[in-house]
């Protein structure tokens, strides 16, 4: 049998147990649109939470320092050691945090406030659309 | 893909007949088993999971990158068992360079675009590894699998 015989074959058995995956698989994804996260929150819900939240910028500090959400704490992987303390210091328990970084296409802010919640703060989220939906909103 | 490689020089045959070659190709040929096993077996655990890791390549629209975190670890799994069991070896091994070098572009993509994501090459077994490890890990398992092409007997290979 030729190789690219049997490759035709090993794809035809795979799309087969890919079929039988998407079936019966209790963890199959959703083919109709993404799951959403469950730690993902909107601008709206944010409000709603208004004097209850500590915003967590999660970019770099040059970003942070050129423009930021007013009160929002600089935490990301590069300053976690020495900024992770701090942050701390500025939490209280039972306040939500938001993590936000620069857009939607940006994933630090999910990892980042996974990483709050592996480290002990429950109450962590990440900003749908990052700091251009938070601008855009909060334009002058 | 076709067998039309030129027939081995009889040093080539001499090398390939030394069971010091016979069964360093062997363990290669099983670790690379070992490897798409365990990456699909992982990913197949947790379909919804591995869809997530995919989605942050951003590189592909929703319903496509559904169908792939179910198609993938079916491939994986596939490749897997034929190379352990060294059937459909040449097949098997194409379908290996493909999926590495398709693996690589998307780490290499991510990396040109700054995504700070995790690589995802086995579910959520292992992660953060980064994204320019798992490139190199890939690089080199390319030429231990370009070794294991070139290197078929005259009876692995498909007849003419």
């Amino acid at each position: 049998m030729t190789a690219l015989r049997q490759t035709g074959f090993i794809l035809l058995i795979a799309v087969g147990l890919a079929g039988v995956t998407a079936a019966v698989h209790p963890k199959r994804p959703s083919f109709l649109g993404p799951p959403r996260d469950p730690n993902e929150v909107t601008l709206a819900q944010t409000k709603q939470w208004a004097g209850n939240i500590l915003w967590v910028d999660a970019r770099s500090e040059s970003e942070f320092a050129a423009e930021h959400v007013p009160d929002a704490f600089c935490l990301n992987f590069d300053n976690w050691t020495e900024r992770f303390p701090k942050f701390l210091d500025r939490y209280n328990p039972g306040q939500r945090v938001v993590v936000y970084c620069t857009a939607t296409s940006c994933q630090l802010s999910r990892e980042i406030a996974a990483k709050l919640k592996a480290s002990g703060v429950d109450d962590a989220y990440f900003l749908e659309g990052g700091w251009e939906a938070w601008k855009q909103q909060n334009r002058p | 893909m076709e067998a039309t490689e030129p027939p081995m020089s009889t040093l080539t045959q001499s090398i390939a007949s030394r069971p010091i070659f016979r069964t360093a190709r062997f363990l290669l040929r099983l670790a690379i088993a070992a490897l798409f096993l365990f990456a699909a077996i992982t990913k197949l655990v947790d379909p919804s999971s591995f869809v997530q890791q995919i989605a942050n390549y951003q590189l592909t629209p929703w319903p496509a990158t559904a169908l792939l975190s179910v198609f993938l670890p079916a491939l994986e799994l596939c490749v897997g068992v034929c190379l352990l069991l060294g059937r459909w070896e040449s097949g098997a091994l194409a379908w290996v360079a493909i999926l590495l070098t398709i693996f690589s572009g998307a780490l290499l993509s991510a990396i040109v675009r700054g995504l700070s994501i995790d690589c995802g090459c086995f579910g959520r077994s292992i992660e953060n590894t980064g994204t320019l490890w798992p490139l190199i890990r890939n690089l080199a398992l390319l030429v231990v699998t370009g070794f294991l092409w070139f290197s078929r007997s005259t009876k692995s290979r498909p007849a003419k």
